[in-house]
This record gives structure tokens, C-alpha cells and sequence, in this order.
């Protein structure tokens, strides 16, 4: 059958896939890692980074370096490409980046309102958020007292609205609360999201949905092993698994009963899948954590997002792919700058 | 005629540089424009290079420089570039040169400091009185009442607000008021009212002049707000959406005397405020100027520098002979050329009476 992708994707969105490639191909190779690997100090760390794709970011920062400014000036950059393609972007493609901002819009807002419980300055906080998720009404957060509250008075207008159906209620934003209103707000963010990529069909819904797919069992598996040992109940907790993975109806109900870690172990044996990447976390000390396996097999699938043309999941792929990046420069810059350089090389490599 | 369509022929030559003499020999090798490096050290990362800490150096004047000529155009002040591009400076003035330019960094930087602050304070006082001025007509009524008034006068008919269908509230009326950008008039309102649920009355209009925004420094349409409120609480939601929205908010004086001893202050401040601006902006254009005039040629030397550096980073050292060897590709024909700027550099360096051993510079046809 005809998909017709390869026919008109071009006239919209050619431009913007051509220069996401672009900024693809200058992502830091093995050998720049290794390189930085070898800095002695964080100076060292923004000499070689002048000669990729970085350049001179960090030319107007007065010493002395820190790893917050590399990061802040790292972020910076993303967002501003991020912008530039989302600017020039046409529908769907702009409603696509539109759901790829929620995710950081909702981490920001419950930033805030964390903030807020502990008393903190609205500035103070702001500086800590992403810049990829902000919004005007962002900073009258801290106003709601339930969620409700929230809904209707801040952020009714914003693309998080309709993701509030399962989370009105009259309960006041406690700590937990506060938790829980985060993972409902995402599991209903990514089942829409997973919505849009299949609606739209074609290559889009090919590379896409496996992601997405594989974005909601990894959740479902940290909630369940971030559960443990606390007071959320089994039935709670399996409200808050996203239902749009591999793992739904029957794996989320074993899920939701497992108590510990062997028990999610098993489950997941179940699924081709997911087997091998449990069979590869190391036992507690040495070995990997299950987050680095999830990680590992995230880049894996962004990369190869890049081997097929004609589709919006090169844009996300590229965004996560870049992401990775700053959490491994940050992770090699924090072991120089603390001269703790046993586990500098647990970066997770890209290309 | 045929020559005119072939290569020209090329060898490449090994140089033996002296480690005094290198920087020299390389400034001049560099103003005749013949030759090109070979990278011999490859496998080293940029930092690891021998000259790292000179180039390091050179980036700091780059960025000093960069921000002298970055406000030396927002002053709009022209820069002179001139017709003769001088030389890469001998290594004894550098220092001198990194001083002076450290020093005059220092200097600017407060003095842009405090103009930016008297600006700034400038501003607020200049809307505050815009908004005592607007808000006064908001409001049209004989007798300014009192917040802690149990029971509301009774008012003129034509007044924006209603008070006689009002019950007694023992509740404390209180105001906020301000500027807020012309842009978010529509989303503020809405949100007040979404959260305040119709406990405030909110009055606004436009300015009639743009006013620069001191924030972002871009001149903008302005308008001015008046809250009125009922309640403490719901008195703290409308200051926090003000702060969401970046309002300016100032103090609202609560009778027609407080409200002309303000202005009367206001005026005087401003009055004053304008005078040292004035000063100020002087003394920052004449440091500006005088900085200017040497700022163009100090930017060409700085990256003649570190261009030798770079080049100086390609060569190799040669601890027995304690020299840097350089792997140049250079035409045939200029040769004797190349031989010349290598005797230039080192008499630069040794001054009129030293002695110089030019090692004469191998061949290898390539």
C-alpha cells in the first residue's frame, strides 16, 4: 500500500529534518569522550569541548568554571535549537513538539509546588527549571491548594489541561500528593501522546510507538520499584501505570502485585524484550543499576530512529539523544571536579 | 604559458626554531603569508598542547575585548578601523597590554553598574508617578475613604464603583496597584478572575507613551492597574499573580494628601536622578571614547597572537637541541623569501647588536 510519506513529507517539514540530521552528525563521538575523560580539570573540560560542535559557549563565563554553569550553558543551546525548530515548524509537526514540551512542563510545575511546600522563593526555583518546559503562567503555580485549584485556575488555558481528567480531586497538595498528581498527570500525557503518533499513521507511528511503548513499561517498572517499602498500596499503584505499553492488561495486574525486586524480575522475563536488559543489571555494587539498562536501550532505539526518513521521531530522538549527552558531560565533569575518578567511565556512550 | 595552469612546485621544509626566537620568527612568517603547518602532534588533545596556557590567555583578552567593543557600540560611539593591520606585539608588551585592558574591564564594568541602577530607579519613579497620575482618575469620587472604614461613603453616580449596592463587610478593602506589559493585560485579568472568583474589581488603562521596560531594556506599551480587593487572602493571591505576571507595583496612597506629598517627592527625585544619570553617562562615554580609539588595532593583535600560538602548538620540541621543529609546506620560489622572514624574527628578537645562527632549513621534494 501507498503510504505517500516519502511524497509530501518534504514540502513541510524537509527543511527542518535536514538540519536535525545536521545537528545529529555533530553530537560528541567516542573518541571526544575519551578525550574528556582524560581532563584534569574543568578548564581542560571547556578547552576540547571549543573544538566540537560546542564552540565557544562557555567564552563569557568569568572564572571561576563550575559544572551547574557548564550545564545551565549547555541547556541553553539545546533550547535554543529546540526553538528554532519549533518556530519554523508547521502542523503536526508543531503540535508534536508542542507534546514533546509537556513532559518538561509538568516536571516544572511540580518543582514549583514542591518548592512552594517548603517555602522556598518562586525565583529561587525558577532558575532550577527546564527551560524547554516554560510557560507564562508557570510562576502562579504555588497559588493552587488542590488540584483541582490548579486545574481551573492556572493552567485550564495551557497544553496540560487535558491531561487533568483522572487528577481532579479535592485532596490539599501534600508531599505525596504532590508525587502522585506527577505520575498521573504523565500517564495521561504519554497515553495521549502515544494517541497522536498512531493517529497520524504512517513512518511517524512506526518509530514512535515502540519508543513511547517502551517510555511506559520503563515507568511502570520504577514506580513499582520506587513503591517498595513505601505506603502507596497495590491498587494505587496500579492507577498509575501508563497503559500504553507492551506490558498492559497483563503484565501491569502481575506488576501491580509484585513486592519486590526478583517478583518484577520475573514478570518481565516474560517479554522478549525485557529479559535480556534484566538479566544484564548487576547485583547492587559493581554492576549497572536497572536505570543505566533502561537508559542504554533508550539510546539504542533513538539511534536508530536516524535509519529511516520521513518521520517526527527524528526530532525527539535527536532532543533525548542530546539530553543523554549533557548528563554524561555533567556526570565526567562532576568526577573531575570532585577528583573522585573511579567511575568516570559509567557515561553511557551514543554513537 | 603553460606554467599558468599548473600547480606551482612545492617543498616541504623542516624549520629549526630557537625557543626564544619562535614567536618572533613566526610573526613575521605569518605577515608574508607563505607558508602552511603541519600538525606534528596529532595524537596530543588540544589541552595537553605545550602553549595551552598562552592561548588561555589570549582567549581572556578576546573576551575582555569583545565586551569593550559590545559597549562601545550600544553607546554608539563610532570605532575607527583602521587602514594598516599592525603586527602581532612582541612578547614584552603583552603583558602591559593584558593590564591595562584588565584594569579598564574593571573599570567599565562598574560604571555600567551604577548607570544601570540610577536607570533602573529612574524608571520605577518615572511609572510610579505616571500611575498616581492615571489612577487618580479611576477613582472619582468627593471624599477618599478610608480601608478601615466599616461603612462606605456614598458616591457620585458616574463613579466606576458601585458601593451602594454594597452590604457592610467587615472585611478590609484594600488596593494594588501598578504597570503591567501591554501583552499580558488580557491572560492577568483572566487568571484573576479564575482565581480570585470575583472578589476583586480590577480598572485599567492604557499609557499614553511607551516607557522602556527595565528589565529587558525594550520600549513597550504600558498599563496601568488598579486592584481593588476584599479579604487578606485573597489580597496575598492577587500580589502573587502580579509577581507571576512581572507587574510593577507600587505602593497606592491612600488619601488625596498623601497622594500629592508623593508626587511632590517623586518630582524632586526625578529632577535629581536626572542630573547624576547625566554625569554618569558623561564620564562613561569619555572612558568609552578613549578606549575606542585602540581598541581595533588591540582585537587584530590579540588574534595575531593566537594564531602564532596555534601554530607554535603544531610544532614539535626537540629537548636535545632545546628547539621547536616545524614541518612547513612552502613554493619553491619563495624560498629565499622564507629564509629572510626567519633572519627578520630573530633580529626582532635579539635586538640590532645579537648575533644570529640561522640553521639553514632542509629540503625534502615532495
Amino acid at each position: 500500500m501507498l503510504e505517500g510519506a516519502e511524497l509530501y513529507f518534504n514540502v513541510d517539514h524537509g527543511y527542518l529534518e535536514g538540519l536535525v540530521r545536521g545537528c545529529k552528525a555533530s553530537l560528541l563521538t567516542q573518541q571526544d569522550y575519551i578525550n574528556l575523560v582524560q581532563c584534569e580539570t574543568l578548564e581542560d573540560v571547556k578547552i576540547h569541548l571549543q573544538t566540537t560542535d560546542y564552540g565557544n559557549f562557555l567564552a563569557n563565563q568569568t572564572n571561576p568554571l563550575t559544572v551547574s554553569k557548564i550545564d545551565t550553558e549547555m541547556r541553553k543551546k539545546l533550547c535554543r535549537e529546540f526553538e528554532y525548530f519549533r518556530n519554523h515548524s508547521l502542523e503536526p509537526l508543531s503540535t508534536f513538539f508542542t507534546y514533546m514540551t509537556c513532559s518538561y512542563m509538568i516536571d516544572n510545575v511540580i518543582l514549583l509546588m514542591n518548592g512552594a511546600l517548603q517555602k522556598k522563593s518562586v525565583k529561587e526555583i525558577l532558575v532550577k527549571c527546564h527551560p524547554l518546559g516554560r510557560f507564562t503562567e508557570m510562576e502562579a503555580v504555588n497559588i493552587a491548594e488542590t488540584p483541582s485549584d490548579l486545574f481551573n485556575a492556572v493552567l485550564v488555558e495551557t497544553p496540560l489541561a487535558p491531561f487533568f481528567q483522572d487528577c481532579m480531586s479535592e485532596n490539599t497538595l501534600d508531599e505525596l500528593n504532590i508525587e502522585l498528581l506527577r505520575n498521573k498527570l504523565y500517564k495521561s500525557y504519554l497515553e495521549a501522546f502515544y494517541k497522536f503518533c498512531k493517529n497520524h499513521g504512517d513512518v511517524t507511528a512506526e518509530i514512535m510507538c515502540p519508543i513511547l511503548e517502551f517510555e511506559a513499561d520503563r515507568r511502570a517498572f520504577i514506580i513499582t520499584l520506587n513503591s517498595f517499602g513505601t505506603e502507596l498500596s497495590k491498587d494505587d499503584r496500579e492507577t498509575l501505570y501508563p497503559t500504553c505499553g507492551k506490558l498492559y492488561p497483563e503484565g501491569l495486574r502481575l506488576l501491580a502485585q509484585a513486592e519486590d525486586f526478583d517478583q518484577m524480575r520475573r514478570v518481565a522475563d516474560h517479554y522478549g524484550v525485557y529479559k535480556p536488559l534484566f538479566e544484564a543489571v548487576g547485583d547492587g555494587n559493581g554492576g549497572k543499576t536497572l536505570e543505566d539498562v533502561f537508559y542504554e536501550r533508550e539510546v539504542q532505539m533513538n539511534v536508530l530512529a536516524f535509519n529511516r526518513q520521513f518521520h517526527y521521531g527524528v526530532f525527539y530522538a535527536y532532543t533525548k539523544l542530546k539530553e543523554q549527552e549533557m548528563r554524561n558531560i555533567v556526570w565526567i565533569a562532576e568526577c573531575i571536579s570532585q577528583r573522585h575518578r573511579t567511575k568516570i567511565n559509567s557515561y553511557i556512550p551514543i554513537l | 604559458m603553460g606554467s599558468l595552469f599548473r600547480s606551482e612546485a612545492m617543498c616541504l621544509a623542516q624549520l629549526f626554531l630557537q625557543s626564544g626566537t619562535a614567536y618572533e620568527c613566526l610573526s613575521a612568517l605569518g605577515e608574508k603569508g607563505l607558508v602552511q603547518f603541519r600538525d606534528l602532534n596529532q595524537n596530543v588533545s588540544s589541552f595537553q598542547r605545550k602553549f595551552v596556557g598562552e592561548v588561555k590567555r589570549c582567549e581572556e583578552l578576546e573576551r575582555i575585548l569583545a565586551y569593550l567593543v559590545q559597549e562601545i557600540n550600544r553607546a554608539d560611539i563610532p570605532l575607527p578601523e583602521g587602514e594598516t593591520s599592525p603586527p602581532a606585539p612582541p612578547l614584552k608588551q603583552v603583558l602591559e597590554m593584558q593590564e591595562q585592558l584588565q584594569k579598564l574591564e574593571v573599570e567599565l564594568r562598574e560604571v555600567t553598574k551604577n548607570k544601570e541602577k540610577l536607570r533602573k530607579n529612574l524608571l520605577e519613579l518615572i511609572e510610579y508617578t505616571h500611575m498616581l497620575r492615571v489612577t487618580k482618575t479611576f477613582l472619582k469620587r468627593n471624599v477618599e475613604f478610608e480601608p478601615t472604614y466599616e461603612e462606605f461613603p456614598p458616591l457620585e453616580n458616574d463613579s466606576l464603583l458601585d458601593y451602594s449596592c454594597m452590604q457592610r463587610l467587615g472585611a478590609k478593602l484594600g488596593f494594588v496597584s501598578g504597570l503591567i506589559n501591554q501583552g499580558k493585560v488580557e491572560a492577568f485579568e483572566k487568571m484573576l478572575w479564575r482565581v480570585c472568583k470575583g472578589y476583586t474589581i480590577v480598572t485599567y488603562a492604557e499609557l499614553d507613551e511607551p516607557l522602556e521596560d527595565p528589565e529587558t531594556g525594550e520600549v513597550i506599551k504600558w498599563y496601568v492597574f488598579l486592584i481593588s480587593f476584599w479579604g487578606e487572602q485573597i489580597g496575598h493571591k492577587v500580589k502573587k499573580i502580579c509577581d507571576c505576571y512581572h507587574c510593577h507595583v507600587y505602593p497606592y496612597p491612600n488619601t488625596a494628601e498623601e497622594r500629592k506629598e508623593i508626587q511632590e517627592g517623586l518630582n524632586t527625585r526625578i529632577q535629581d536622578l536626572y542630573t547624576v544619570l547625566h554625569k554618569t553617562e558623561d564620564y562613561l562615554r569619555q572612558v568609552l571614547c578613549k578606549a575606542a580609539e585602540s581598541v581595533y588595532s588591540h582585537v587584530i593583535q590579540v588574534k595575531k597572537m593566537k594564531a602564532i600560538y596555534h601554530m607554535l602548538n603544531m610544532c614539535s620540541f626537540d629537548v636535545t637541541n632545546k628547539c621547536l621543529i616545524a614541518e612547513v609546506w612552502c613554493p619553491e620560489a619563495d624560498l629565499h623569501e622564507l629564509r629572510r622572514a626567519l633572519e627578520e624574527g630573530s633580529v626582532r628578537w635579539l635586538g640590532p647588536d645579537g648575533r644570529l645562527e640561522l640553521l639553514d632549513p632542509q629540503k625534502e621534494r615532495e
